[in-house]
C-alpha cells in the first residue's frame, strides 16, 4: 500500500466550486478554499495559498470554472465525465467564447512570473481555437483536453513516484528541500513496504517554512523518519556524512536542462557537487526557454520575510530580500527524473 | 535587483560586534546583505542593529537565499564570525561552511572576525520546529540543531583575511 498525501492532489472541483487545499494552514488544518471565478484562482496562486503541483491544478481547473460561469442554461453538451457544462452559448458566441478563454489564460500567466502557465495555457486555448476553426464547439474541446491532462498527469506522477521509490536505496538517507508535492512521501512509504529503511532530513525553507509544516508532515503520514534542520545546517550535514542522497522538485526546467526550483535550491546543488553527493531532481522538461538565465525569477514581498503573525521580526528600518526561486544549472544535477506533462 | 547591481554587495554572517564590525569600512557604494541566522535569528538582529547605528541600513536574507546573491555575481565580500580559527579551520556559527563553499565556487573573498566567544554546540529541537516561539511543524517532529560547524582551512584560502577581536 502507498500512501497518498492530500499534497499530491490538492484541489479538486465539486459542484461548479474548485476547492483548493489551503497550504499555508497545513499542519494545524486541512481546509480547503472555495475558488469559484479567474479571479479567485489568482489570488490563490499569488498568495502562495496552493503552490508547485497544485498551482497546475488550479491553472487547469479554472478553464472549467470560467466554462461553467460564463454559460447559463442547459448544456447542449451534457455532462462530460464528472464535470457538468451547463450553457446555452449558442454556437456563433464561439468568437466571445475563444476571446474569454485567451482573457483567462492570460489572467492565469501573469499570477506569477517563474512557473511557466502560458505552456498550460496555452494547450487549452490552442485545442479550443482548433476545434473552432473546424466549427466544433470549442467547450467541448476544452472539457475534453483538461480532463485528459489531469487523468494522464496523474498516471505519470505515479510512475514517476515509482521510479522514486527505486531511486530509494536501504539506508538511504535523504535530503529534501521545500516539498515536491506528495510524491516523496508516496515513494518513501513504497520504499518501506520494500523493505528499505530510509530516513529523511527536511530543510525547514524560510521563509514560507513549507519543509517543516508540509514535507515534515507528510514524510509523518507516510510513516518514515523524518528530521527537520534549518536551511543553514545543509553543508554541515554533507560532511558529517548524514545525507548520502538529495531528492528535490523543480518548478521550471529549460532545453538545456537547467531548472528552476525553491530558493535555496542553488546552495544546495553547489554543496552536493562540493561533497559528491547525488542531487536527483524531479523535472518537468520543456523547451521553451534555452537556458535558467532566460527564466524570469520573482521577487516577492519583503514583508513576508521580515514580518511573522503580525509582527516585524527585525529592526523597523531592516530592509529585506526575497527572490522566490534559484536557478540550478544542470551541470550541478546529477540526475533528473522527468515527467512529460504532454506539453 | 538593478539597485543592487550597481552597489557592492557584502554578506554578513554569524553573531557580529561593533567592535568586529569596524573593521569592515563601508560606503554609501556599498551594500550589506545580513543571514537571519536561524534558529535564534539572533546574528541577524545583533548584526543589523550596529549596521543602523553605523548608518548603513541593512538588507535581511534567509540563511538559503546567500546562493542566489553568489549566482548572481553580486556579492563582493563575505564577512564571517567565529569563535575560533587555527591552521586547521575555524569553529563558525551554522551555516558558515555554506558560505565558504559558495565563495571558493564563485571566487569571492571571505573574511573571517574571530570573536571571543562560546555558546552552545547544539540547540533544542524545539527551536527548530517552532518560529519566534510559535509551533510551525508538527508535534513531536524530530529536530536536529548543530549551531556551530568546522570550515576546515581548504576553504580559508589565503585572501581570507582574519580578523582577531579583542574581548
Amino acid at each position: 500500500m502507498s500512501f497518498e498525501s492530500p499534497l499530491f492532489w490538492p484541489a479538486y472541483i465539486k459542484e461548479d466550486v474548485l476547492y483548493v487545499l489551503d497550504e499555508t494552514l497545513v499542519p494545524s488544518k486541512l481546509k480547503y478554499i472555495p475558488v469559484k471565478n479567474v479571479k479567485a484562482a489568482v489570488a490563490v496562486i499569488r498568495e502562495m495559498k496552493t503552490r508547485a503541483f497544485g498551482q497546475f491544478l488550479v491553472v487547469l481547473n479554472t478553464f472549467l470554472l470560467e466554462l461553467e460561469g460564463d454559460l447559463e442554461g442547459n448544456c447542449p453538451l451534457e455532462k462530460q465525465g464528472t464535470v457538468p457544462i451547463k450553457g446555452t452559448v449558442p454556437f456563433n458566441g464561439t468568437a466571445l467564447i475563444i476571446k474569454h478563454l485567451e482573457d483567462v489564460a492570460h489572467k492565469l500567466n501573469n499570477s506569477r512570473p517563474t512557473f511557466p502557465f502560458a505552456e498550460v495555457t496555452g494547450i487549452v486555448v490552442g485545442a479550443a481555437q482548433k476545434a473552432a476553426a473546424n466549427g466544433v464547439d470549442p467547450r467541448l474541446a476544452v472539457v475534453k483536453t483538461v480532463q485528459g491532462f489531469l487523468a494522464g498527469i496523474r498516471a505519470r506522477r505515479l510512475q514517476r513516484v515509482q521510479e522514486i521509490a527505486d531511486t530509494l536505496h536501504d539506508k538511504d538517507h535523504v535530503l529534501t528541500h521545500c516539498n515536491v508535492s506528495g510524491e516523496l512521501a508516496m515513494a518513501a512509504s513504497i520504499a518501506a513496504a520494500q523493505g528499505k529503511h530510509v530516513t529523511f532530513f527536511a530543510t525547514e525553507t524560510r521563509p514560507y517554512m513549507q519543509g517543516a509544516k508540509l514535507t515534515v508532515w507528510e514524510l509523518q503520514k507516510a510513516g518514515v523518519h523524518v528530521t527537520l534542520v534549518a536551511d543553514n545546517t545543509v553543508a554541515s550535514l554533507m560532511t558529517e556524512g548524514f545525507v548520502n542522497k538529495v531528492i528535490i522538485g523543480s518548478d521550471r526546467s529549460a532545453a538545456n536542462g537547467d531548472i528552476a526550483n525553491k530558493i535555496g535550491s542553488y546552495q544546495i546543488a553547489v554543496l552536493a557537487r562540493e561533497f559528491g553527493i547525488p542531487l536527483i531532481v524531479l523535472t518537468q522538461p520543456s523547451r521553451s526557454v534555452a537556458s535558467g538565465e532566460d527564466m524570469p525569477i520573482e521577487l516577492r514581498d519583503a514583508d513576508e520575510l521580515l514580518v511573522f503573525d503580525g509582527k516585524k521580526i527585525f529592526g523597523p528600518q531592516v530592509k529585506g530580500f526575497y527572490p522566490g526561486f534559484d536557478v540550478v544549472p544542470h551541470q550541478l544535477i546529477t540526475k533528473a527524473i522527468a515527467i512529460h506533462a504532454g506539453l | 535587483m538593478q539597485d543592487y547591481k550597481a552597489k557592492s554587495i557584502y554578506l554578513f554572517h554569524g553573531i557580529l560586534n561593533t567592535v568586529s564590525l569596524k573593521t569592515i569600512k563601508l560606503t554609501s557604494k556599498d551594500h550589506a546583505f545580513v543571514c537571519e541566522g536561524r534558529p535564534s535569528l539572533e546574528a541577524g538582529r545583533q548584526t543589523s542593529g550596529i549596521l543602523l547605528n553605523q548608518g548603513i541600513t541593512p538588507t535581511v536574507i534567509s540563511d538559503n537565499m546567500a546562493g542566489f546573491l553568489f549566482f548572481k555575481g553580486l556579492v563582493k565580500e563575505v564577512i564571517v564570525a567565529c569563535q575560533y580559527a587555527d591552521d586547521t579551520g575555524a569553529l563558525c556559527d551554522i551555516g558558515a561552511l555554506i558560505l565558504a563553499v559558495l565563495a571558493k565556487e564563485h571566487k569571492v573573498p571571505l573574511k573571517l572576525i574571530v570573536a571571543d566567544r562560546r555558546t552552545r554546540f547544539l540547540g533544542d529541537p524545539e527551536e527548530i520546529s517552532s518560529f519566534e516561539g510559535q509551533r510551525i511543524a508538527p508535534e513531536e517532529t524530530h529536530g536536529y540543531v548543530p549551531l556551530v560547524e568546522w570550515v576546515p582551512a581548504k576553504y580559508l584560502r589565503k585572501w581570507h583575511k582574519i580578523w582577531v577581536q579583542k574581548s
